[in-house]
């Protein structure tokens, strides 16, 4: 019967947690079911409830790859009242999770092209999991651009794979807001930093996530470097109850981001009611 | 711009408009049914666009409506220099659900007041009924009829119809209950709560808005329940926040869907207010309302 | 089997004595110290029914709770390890077999919407579900409305009685109840009473046709979704329209369609219940995000909202169904008297953006 209650989170148990910024925590979960963890499947950019039990549910992107069967990963940053009390949480905490839910990014359409994945802060989760996914199966894709900022290279996340993002053949253009010691990458905001790399659009799919602010400079620059709308593909964030597609508040006009989200492409966008 | 009323979407339904310009001064109506106390649109962000520096805002207020811009200039959310008051006299205004369902009309053509009576047409005919008859608690218990404040009188001032020692007759004849009696009063009564904050919206002193603490996590006072506890305890909160402040206009009773007599709690909190600190609410903008400051030699206490 | 029964005036309580010996029964009753208002209450035997007017709050509490427990939880050493805290999860969906009694077709409406939303996405609500699966709707041949009600305005009317399960057609002398689909039968037969007489039969014949015929509101308020996007950005209309709004829930909350609802966690000690409760999209903290950000700050955003849920966005998505029954309660109870209907009619272009 619990099978068929979608507000009903499987249980699980906090494996690991790194701490990757001030404010940010990536928390690896394993169900408890093992049977569920081994036929857990799900696709890139898809999202989970994470449930502390007692303080109520929010709402993550899943940042592992879909071949990665030993744990789900998800990065929290600190800002309400849910994320304060996931980043208490600590190695053999449990914690219940609903996933996979949303409709997670179209791979098989972005085959056989190039991708620029623009990423600001926390929004690297998002992209992490695609990127993930696609260095899995480099040959299905061409030339894989990221570029990455931060404040400051403390607020990079996912410091510690960078290498092995960098060996899985992806040029990776680290940004922080201004100069800092020892720092040997880039200074300057994202959308700075994207003009100046001035990646081709032909045949390229670029996907942008990161602060609000970011990602509006950024499709302006995407579009002054020829990008058409449709091929530019963003992650939408909204106050979110339900996550099914059920509770209401998540709309923009006619879509819900929980279900008819958090994927979405710039075309789309455009079509839909500016209520952002 | 001025606030004032006009004809909502029936003639016994009145709403509040915002006179933009002199085309819309037309729109402007004063009768018996002419309900809402139009003061909290001054002070709960809810003017769009916001004035400009240095122009003035009128506004159309009844004598209970006065009260309510004197504990909110006392209070300095509102300066009184922003200000032109439309003050009018008042001889007491409708309940007019009372009034719809004792009738039962519908299809409401006209209403006017001829004499102390309000003169409904219909599609069939002409109903007469007793203005006095169908007057609002709030109204019957009336001590400030005339605004207290204003730049303007409308017209000539009233005599009150309630004298101070007849002030909290409602609280009086409630208290006289026993015990027992006024728990399952107020437990049936509040029951009906279906907490959709109404009351405190419509409240011109309520001036939390969206940072009420009814609807806070942290701290969490209220859960999302609807049990008694928890409309007992929105309700008290709601009025001890108003101890003192409130200046019984009763729109929280008014725009109760569920008809719950809340101001009664209020107009308890304001009795003591009365005996033990001998102050009223909302009549001198230079007072400084008791529960607002700190007297270590308090006598009443 | 017969499929009609006769109920005389004073026929009524055996009637419903006997149907809630066997399950919930809800009727509307007068309620508030001027008895002015109503609302649906579970009927004991003594509940004295008002059905000779609408009620202040629908009867949408019956199958969507205000607020109910979606799960429990409680924090238990795990037996084996001493240092591991467990959860213990419990999910308890359960529902009575149930009659609403006197409901009004605007009534029922809004329950055609919610088990769109509920039972007719990708997810499944098995509390709405089984709820709705248990439950019957005796609903009245509506003879009352006011210069609020708008039924026909959006595709119903007084007599339609599509969602329901009985039609009950009041008439001089009593209630004629018939069973309008196969597994309202049962239903009938436990009520009991009168074999209705043919005299009795062509009565209320007659008053349904009547009833169907009647025009309940002016205009036609189904094809407003084009009119709504192009308002949209309009700022200068929505506040023209809805200045007065001093974002209550009152109009969410007194609304048969109106269903959006928050999930919220409560503990107490090491136990704990997952709540859902009625939300209201008028209220600022409905879609106020974590980061401080709020996509609908002001009143008039969540109010526009408020009409393209109802007028654009649910019939986009639901095969041109309005999200509005016509009942008239957001514009009777509005502390201000805002009027839903001349909001939506003004979107048309050209009309004037004044009130």
């Amino acid at each position: 019967m619990h099978a068929h209650n979608p507000y009903l989170p499987e249980l699980a148990t906090v494996k690991e947690v790194i701490q990757e910024t001030h404010n940010i925590r990536t928390l690896r979960i394993v169900l408890d079911d093992e049977e569920k963890m081994r036929r857990f499947v799900f696709r890139p950019g898809q999202v989970g409830q994470l449930s502390v039990f007692g303080v109520g549910e929010s709402t993550f992107v899943i940042n592992s790859p879909p071949s990665c069967k030993e744990y789900l990963q998800f990065s929290v940053m600190r800002a309400g009242e849910v994320t304060q009390r996931i980043h208490q949480l600590s190695a053999g905490d449990p914690i219940g999770v609903r996933a996979p839910l949303g409709n997670g990014f179209c791979f098989e359409e972005l085959k056989g092209k190039d991708i620029l994945f623009v990423g600001g802060g926390i929004g690297m989760a998002p992209l992490r999991t695609l990127l993930l996914h696609m260095i899995d199966h480099r040959a299905d894709y061409g030339d894989i651009m990221i570029i990455y900022g931060a404040r400051s290279p403390q607020d990079l996340c996912y410091r510690y794979e960078f290498d092995k993002w960098r060996e899985g053949k992806v040029d990776l253009v680290l940004t922080v807001d201004s100069e800092f010691p020892g720092w040997k990458g880039r200074v300057g905001f994202v959308p700075t930093v994207l003009t100046e790399e001035a990646p081709s659009p032909h045949n390229r799919v670029a996907i942008v996530c990161g602060p609000p602010i970011m990602i509006k400079f950024v499709l302006f620059n995407l579009k002054e470097l020829g990008f058409q709308s449709d091929q530019i593909l963003t992650t939408l964030e909204k106050r979110m109850k339900c996550g099914i597609g059920i509770c209401g508040r998540c709309n923009i006009g006619t879509n819900y981001v929980c279900v008819d989200g958090p994927v979405f492409s710039v075309a789309q966008l455009q079509g839909m009611v500016p209520e952002l | 711009m001025v606030i004032g009323w006009g004809t909502g979407y029936d003639p016994l339904h009145v709403t509040p408009v915002f006179l933009r310009g002199l085309e819309d001064v037309s729109r402007l109506i004063w009768n018996p049914l002419c309900v809402q106390n139009l003061t909290g649109y001054l002070v709960k962000g809810a003017l769009t666009p916001p004035l400009e520096e240095g122009k003035k805002i009128g506004i159309c207020v009844r004598g209970c409506d006065s009260r309510s811009l004197v504990a909110l200039i006392q209070e300095k959310l509102l300066s009184r220099e922003s200000l032109h008051i439309f003050g009018i006299p008042c001889r007491g205004t409708l309940d007019v659900r009372r009034l719809m369902n004792e009738s039962g009309l519908s299809q409401i053509r006209s209403v006017t007041i001829q004499g102390d009576h309000l003169v409904v047409q219909n599609d069939e005919e002409a109903h007469r009924f007793p203005l006095e008859r169908f007057l609002a608690r709030r109204c019957l218990r009336c001590r400030h009829p005339n605004p207290v404040i204003y730049d303007e009188l409308v017209y000539q001032p009233i005599t009150p119809r309630t004298a101070p020692e007849d002030a909290y007759r409602d609280v009086e004849a409630m208290e006289a209950r026993s015990l027992q009696e006024r728990h399952l009063f107020w437990s049936s009564e509040l029951d009906r709560c279906i907490r959709c904050y109404a009351c405190r919206n419509a409240c011109p002193l309520c001036i939390c808005q969206d940072r009420c603490i009814a609807e806070t996590r942290e701290p969490r006072w209220l859960t999302q329940r609807v049990n008694l506890p928890e409309k007992f305890l929105y309700h008290f909160i709601h009025a001890l926040h108003l101890a003192g402040r409130c200046t019984e206009c009763g729109e929280c009773e008014r725009v109760c869907p569920m008809e719950i007599p809340v101001t009664l709690i209020k107009e308890k909190l304001n009795q003591i207010t009365r005996d033990l600190l001998h102050y009223e609410a909302g009549l001198d903008p230079e007072a400084l309302p008791p529960l607002l400051t700190y007297n270590p030699n308090e006598a009443g206490i | 089997m017969s499929r009609a029964i006769f109920i005389p005036r004073d026929g009524l309580h055996p009637v419903l004595d006997r149907l809630s010996a066997e399950m919930d029964v809800w009727v509307p009753v007068a309620s508030g110290p001027q008895k002015c208002g109503g609302e649906f209450v579970r009927y004991v035997p003594g509940t004295v029914p008002v059905l000779e007017r609408q009620s202040t709050t629908p009867p949408k509490r019956i199958l969507l709770p205000q607020v109910e427990s979606l799960l429990s939880y409680a924090y238990v050493k795990d037996p084996e390890d001493a240092s591991r805290v467990k959860i213990n999860l419990q999910a308890e969906i359960a529902a009575k077999p149930t009659v609403v009694f006197g409901a009004r077709p605007c009534d029922v409406r809004g329950f055609l919407l919610f088990d769109r939303v509920f039972t007719g996405g990708p997810f499944q609500d098995e509390y709405y579900r089984k709820r709705r699966e248990n439950t019957f709707f005796a609903t009245l041949v509506c003879r009352q409305w006011d210069a609020a009600c708008f039924c026909s305005s959006v595709g119903s009317g007084p007599a339609d009685m599509e969602g329901s399960d009985l039609r009950l057609t009041p008439l001089e002398d009593g209630f004629l109840v018939e069973a309008i689909n196969r597994r309202a039968h049962p239903i009938l037969k436990l009520m009991g009473g009168e074999q209705p007489t043919k005299t009795q039969l062509e009565a209320a014949e007659n008053l349904q046709k009547e009833t169907t015929e009647e025009q309940v509101g002016t205009g036609d308020l189904t094809h407003s979704g084009d009119d709504f996007r192009g308002r949209f950005e309009d700022l200068e209309y929505w506040r023209s329209m809805v200045s007065q709004c001093i974002s209550c829930g009152v109009c969410t909350f007194v609304c048969p369609t109106c269903y959006c609802f928050s999930i919220t966690d409560e503990m107490q000690g090491l136990e704990g219940e997952r709540l859902r409760s009625w939300d209201s999209c008028m209220f600022y903290q409905y879609t106020l995000e974590a980061s401080g950000h709020n996509p609908r700050p002001s009143k008039f955003e969540r109010y526009r909202n408020r009409i393209g849920h109802k007028f654009s966005f649910i019939p986009a998505k639901y095969a041109g169904m309005i999200g509005c029954c016509g009942c008239g309660r957001c514009i009777r109870s509005c502390p201000v008297s805002i009027d839903i209907r001349k909001v939506v009619e003004n979107l048309k272009e050209n009309a004037c953006a004044c009130s």
